[in-house]
């Protein structure tokens, strides 16, 4: 499978919202304003990225070298978390105006499973370095796709009149499941 | 104790603790699980080449492994190939089992697939989709039929069934053995099936 | 802080008050992602009830030993070793079940119920208390799991466990299988949910 395939495959056919199911709980929060949700987006993918870079480093240069696979969720984990923290800290430092855009979601992506999911769905596929990182970079600007799409759709929904039990999260979980079947037309275009 | 030390050893407690704690998890799992991926395989090879005694790895990269398997008189029965490639939706992974001249395919098997349900996941259907690839000529690359016919009879040599609306399925799993059967001849012409190792498992 | 509630109310009120999926939002990802067959609800429930007791019993119990600054830490060291042995359990005795669940077992660690119980209640319950939250919590996400699983199989495969249930008369609906078919019947459930909480609620006032 070349890059280009697995970066597109990533973005639209094996989208990670629509068909791994990760990351539903910023998908279903963040996903009110198309703003805050593009935000949340580039946040994921920045971190995605450097998580794809740190867990496959942990992975290939630490876990298996040493025959430590029994350590991986704990160290992904950990890694994610101080990542996240560390990310923060420098943005905050050098980029007030990025922090200022990104800040308050940063702490909300250690929770974030699609991020643990990115390292684990890696390693499990047995990537090399490169194909990690396109992955991580696919995975985290389709989530962006998807969540903007979403609320794209939210701010219409507003002003529709949805059943009351329905309103919130049914509905919301109901057009993204109309949304997954749409993404599903995806399927089969790589060749 | 002053906070911050206690900080401290309070997280180095609770990470030996649990280091120590799954490492013996992982000592007491390791064998078994390797041993139930080995007995995976092992299940394939004898399923694609049923009269299968003894097998072992003669080639391996990112994309192929390539097991010779001989019977109980040791003769070589052929070789299982395990391959894999993106399918509708995600990775296809499939074995199947080849003469030693490779001129036919023996049998075909579906190891991993997530393909849609009730449609391209027909290509794990024993009594239709791989029915008819056992005994294809593979000579030159293998071509699809479509619409599929009744009987196997009915089909030119190195011809295989296409699922009725699983096209693409089917596509993909015949150009994930096309490619392989393309590797495998070029990786015998260059000589690397290193078969009189006997590391038998 | 409220009143303590009986043992009793402790245990149901992670069946249906607070239960994690239809009440809390929570843990949706493996909710579902899992829920194609019965028996896959089945064994991500059981696997999440295991982290999430033994979590509980073990944080409940070190509680006034963690300094607060570094709680949360300790807690995901806590529940990353538990999904490790629930994982490798899982890979060593049943590996077809470990294959089907794939990826989803080790993500039980970012399962939000697990660190939200940690924070919310083991930390400053007694250990009895916790050991009785966290069982009504399991079984609570173990019966959202089985409700939405049992629907998905039976409308999408047309059976139940493996055990074709429905004759050849029947169609299988394949979009109840697919990831579409999970949202959807979530999105519904929730809205039924919530119906049959407004009406309860309306009747007491």
């Amino acid at each position: 499978m070349d890059l280009l395939t697995l970066f597109v495959a990533a973005i639209l056919v094996n989208n990670f919202v629509l068909y791994y199911f990760l990351g539903i709980c910023p998908f279903l929060g963040v996903s009110k304003k198309i703003d805050a949700a593009f935000s949340m987006g580039m946040a994921v993918t920045f971190v995605m990225t450097l998580t794809a870079v740190a867990s496959w480093m942990i992975n290939h240069w630490i876990l298996i070298p040493f025959g430590l696979d029994y350590l991986q969720i704990v160290s992904f984990i950990l890694v994610i978390a101080s990542l996240v923290q560390l990310v923060e800290m420098f943005i905050r430092k050098m980029s007030p105006p990025l922090y200022q855009a990104l800040g308050i979601y940063l702490p909300l992506i250690t929770t974030n499973c699609a991020i643990m999911g990115l390292a684990l769905l890696a390693a499990l596929k047995n990537y090399d370095f490169i194909k990690t990182v396109v992955f991580g970079v696919g995975s985290g600007l389709g989530f962006t796709l998807a969540i903007v799409l979403m609320s794209g759709i939210r701010e219409q929904l507003d002003l529709a009149d949805v059943p009351e039990p329905l309103k919130g999260a049914g509905i919301a979980l109901i057009v993204a499941g109309i949304m997954a079947l749409a993404f599903s037309g995806f399927s089969g275009m790589i060749k | 104790m002053n906070l911050s030390a206690r900080m401290i050893v309070v997280l180095t407690a609770v990470g030996l603790i649990s280091g120590s704690f799954l490492s013996v998890v992982g000592l007491l799992t390791k064998e078994r699980i390797a041993m139930n991926q080995q007995l995976e395989i092992q299940n394939a090879i004898s399923e694609v080449l049923p009269s299968t005694k003894t097998s072992h790895k003669v080639f391996e990269d990112e994309s192929l492994t390539i097991y010779e398997s001989r019977d109980e008189n040791d003769n070589p029965v052929g070789f299982a190939v395990y391959a894999s490639g993106t399918g509708f939706q995600d990775i296809i992974t499939l074995m199947y089992g080849i003469d030693p001249s490779f001129s036919k395919i023996k049998a075909l098997t579906i190891l991993e697939q997530k393909e849609t349900p009730g449609l391209g996941a027909k290509i794990t259907d024993k009594t239709s989709f791989l029915r008819y690839w056992e005994g294809r000529n593979c000579e030159q690359p293998l071509s699809l039929r479509k619409p599929a016919v009744e009987s196997p009879g009915n089909l030119a040599p190195s011809e295989v069934n296409a699922i009725t609306g699983a096209t693409i399925s089917s596509e993909k799993v015949l150009d994930i053995v096309n490619l392989s059967l393309e590797r495998l001849k070029e990786i015998k012409q260059k000589g690397q099936l290193s078969s009189e190792e006997k590391n038998a498992t | 802080m409220p009143p303590k509630k009986s043992i009793g109310a402790e245990y149901l009120k992670g069946l249906w008050n607070e239960n994690p999926v239809f009440r809390q939002l929570l843990g949706m990802c493996p909710t579902l992602a899992v829920t194609n067959a019965v028996i896959n609800g089945i064994a991500m429930g059981l696997a999440t009830a295991f982290v999430l007791i033994l979590s509980s019993l073990v944080v409940s119990s070190i509680k006034k030993l963690i300094p607060s600054q570094v709680r949360i830490a300790t807690y995901i060291v806590i529940i990353a070793s538990f999904v490790t042995i629930a994982d490798r359990f899982l890979a060593a005795f049943f590996p077809p079940i470990s294959k089907a669940l794939g990826p989803y077992v080790p993500l039980i660690v970012v399962n939000c119920i697990i660190l939200g119980r940690q924070e919310a209640f083991s930390s400053r319950n007694s250990i009895g208390r916790s050991l009785i939250d966290a069982l009504g919590m399991s079984t609570g996400f173990i019966l959202a799991l089985l409700l939405l699983s049992s629907i998905r199989e039976l409308l999408g495969s047309g059976s139940f466990l493996g055990h074709q249930l429905l004759g050849s008369w029947f169609k299988p609906w394949t979009i109840m299988i697919l990831p579409a078919g999970a949202f959807i019947t979530l999105g519904v459930l929730l809205g039924i949910a919530l119906l049959i909480e407004s009406k309860t609620k309306a009747r007491s006032v």
